[in-house]
């Protein structure tokens, strides 16, 4: 059973507290909303977890193995990690830049052995990229992009993913078309981390939710549970109205 | 599909056909009969030693020369993820002049062959070094190639320091020789002192090529898709610090070939860094050993220099790429 175990994990740069005692698990099956306002701590907590960045305290263990002692190919074919998007050095072709995400297997564009090749045309399919395959990725627009850097997570067919900000800068429509995409990894016994600022999508998609602010987890369970007019007054700062799963932010406090 | 295909065997019968016609082609001209039997050990012995002595190990050491800065200018633009970053940009070829100056004047290649091409390497690591570093503290690749004239421009001061200080006498031209680069008069003995090296470097590069593709994506995601990014810029850095150091111990600085390269092969290879490296080799081999044969032909009154040559075409070539550049990657 591969699962993501976050146990206690504090971080600081020079002074600032990153993240402080954070405990966290992710486990398959399961659409966790990482929710906070900016500089909460959640990219942290997320690089944190996976032995990017230096621990304070604490560790965090994938598949009982400690992360930091997890060299990153093994880590990525358990794990795959999506960070917020950011301009492709080159103008490769879309079918390429989603060959990159078998590169735990030993892949290279070019170079794929039959299981990543089929990999490969699995997820270009899964994501709507059928035409733009093999168009070069600085043709493609911000939501056609978006869904390239989905297929690339996809394509390792690892159990769990994190996605940090997947629909930051889509219109509507995109931001539901990658959450949909998220939903069916989902729905096949992934186990999904993703950050997110839209809170109506958020209580839409996701069956858990973690909320963070000032370093701390300050709440973690169903959105059911979680979800209150309350919490975002504590966590957002904002006055909102919320009805189930219905959210609507009206103002600043 | 087809044109990626044949690339590289192009490239490298091109290789071939040039250094051929560098053994050829000079103030006098020998029929091709001559430098055939020349080549296997028949023939005049006068023809023998202009073809063995002089022309091809000038030619072989053009194409290393070529190679090894196509390689790293290919290698260190896939780490740095900018088409403009080079060795001799980024200041690398001008730190590895200035070491092997420094050990040149202070009579320490008495000491041994090889004390040339290690200090040659020595200062181009230790340019690579600066630079990686330099590069994990700044985002912004700008800055860099900043960093990087900087350090060029500082590394050509040094140097004429050097010269000035130097207790054993020089003169101008071997200054000339260092900054502005030339393969005339190489000889296989220096060639076969480098060699260790240049091969090193090469074969580094070559072989942690893969990573540079996924570099594509940044940093942040490369490590995402599984890359060791400290090893991978370890590897890089050091590659590109040996080719380069070997090739300016063998023919001084020369710029730009490692941008001229790439940026022709690039769109041949579907832009990807790791299939870019090859054919950049030896398309960079081809260009200076073209531009050797170039050379050697242009009556001038005293040779022109390679690196004249290569920045002659190479410099408008780096300001076009410049401004091809939208400024949103930065």
């Amino acid at each position: 059973m591969t699962e993501l175990r976050i146990d206690n994990l504090s971080m600081t740069a020079k002074d600032t507290v990153l993240v402080e005692g954070a405990t966290l698990t992710l486990e398959r099956g399961e659409f966790c909303a990482l929710l906070g306002p900016n500089g909460a701590g959640k990219t942290s907590l997320i690089r944190g977890g996976l032995g990017l960045e230096r621990l304070s305290t604490g560790a965090a263990f994938l598949g009982g193995v400690d992360t930091r002692t997890l060299n990153p190919a093994e880590r990525a074919r358990s794990l795959a990690y999506l960070p917020q998007i950011r301009p492709l050095a080159w103008p490769n072709r879309v079918r390429d830049i989603i060959a990159l995400g078998r590169f735990s297997f030993g892949a290279a564009p070019g170079r794929l052995k039959w299981q990543d090749a089929m990999a490969v045309e699995n997820a270009i399919a899964a994501c709507g990229l059928v035409e733009l395959a093999d168009r070069s990725a600085d043709t493609l627009s911000g939501g056609e992009l978006a869904r390239m850097h989905c297929a690339r997570a996809f394509v390792a067919e690892a159990p769990l993913l994190i996605a940090d900000e997947p629909t930051a800068a889509l219109d509507p429509r995109h931001q539901f078309r990658i959450l949909d995409l998220i939903s069916d990894y989902v729905r096949n016994g992934g186990g999904a981390l993703v950050v997110l600022h839209d809170l109506q999508l958020a209580a839409q998609y996701a069956t858990r939710m973690v909320w963070m602010k000032g370093g701390k987890i300050v709440a973690d369970g169903t959105v059911d549970d979680t979800l209150s007019k309350e919490r975002l007054e504590d966590v957002f700062d904002v006055r909102a109205q919320v009805d189930g799963r219905r959210v609507v932010l009206e103002s600043p406090l | 599909m087809s044109v990626q295909k044949w690339l590289s065997p192009g490239l490298a019968l091109a290789c071939l056909l040039a250094i051929f016609a560098a053994c050829l082609l000079g103030s006098t001209p020998l029929p091709m009969n001559n430098v055939l039997a020349a080549f296997i050990g028949d023939g005049n012995p006068g023809d023998r030693l202009v073809v063995w002595s002089i022309r091809l190990p000038r030619a072989l050491a053009a194409f290393m020369v070529g190679a090894a800065l196509g390689l790293s200018g290919a290698a260190l633009q896939g780490l740095l993820r900018n088409p403009l970053a080079e060795p001799g940009v980024l200041g690398v070829s001008a730190s590895a002049s200035l070491a092997a100056t420094f050990s040149l004047y202070w009579g320490l290649v008495a000491l041994s062959p090889w004390i040339l091409p290690f200090s040659a390497i020595l200062g181009a690591l230790a340019a690579t070094s600066l630079l990686a570093i330099a590069a994990t503290r700044t985002r912004s690749v700008v800055t860099l190639i900043l960093i990087g004239v900087g350090l060029s421009s500082f590394a050509g001061a040094l140097m004429s320091l050097v010269l000035n200080l130097a207790p054993n006498p020089f003169s101008l031209t071997d200054l000339i020789n260092w900054t502005l680069g030339s393969v005339a008069n190489r000889s296989f003995y220096e060639i076969v002192f480098v060699l260790p090296f240049w091969v090193a470097g090469c074969a580094l590069l070559f072989a942690t090529r893969r990573g540079l593709s996924a570099l594509t994506l940044g940093e942040e995601a490369a490590s995402g898709v599984g890359l060791d990014l400290r090893r991978q810029r370890l590897s890089t850095v050091v590659g590109a610090g040996l080719a380069t150091g070997a090739s300016v111990a063998l023919a001084g600085a020369i710029g730009f070939v490692g941008i001229v390269a790439p940026h022709l092969v690039r769109p041949f290879v579907g832009h990807d860094p790791a299939r870019s490296l090859f054919p950049s080799a030896l398309l960079a081999g081809l260009i200076v050993v073209v531009a050797d044969i170039g050379v050697r032909l242009i009556p001038t009154t005293s040779e022109l220099k390679l690196g004249v040559v290569a920045a002659l075409i190479g410099a408008p070539v780096f300001v076009w790429i410049a401004m091809q550049r939208r400024a949103v990657h930065d």
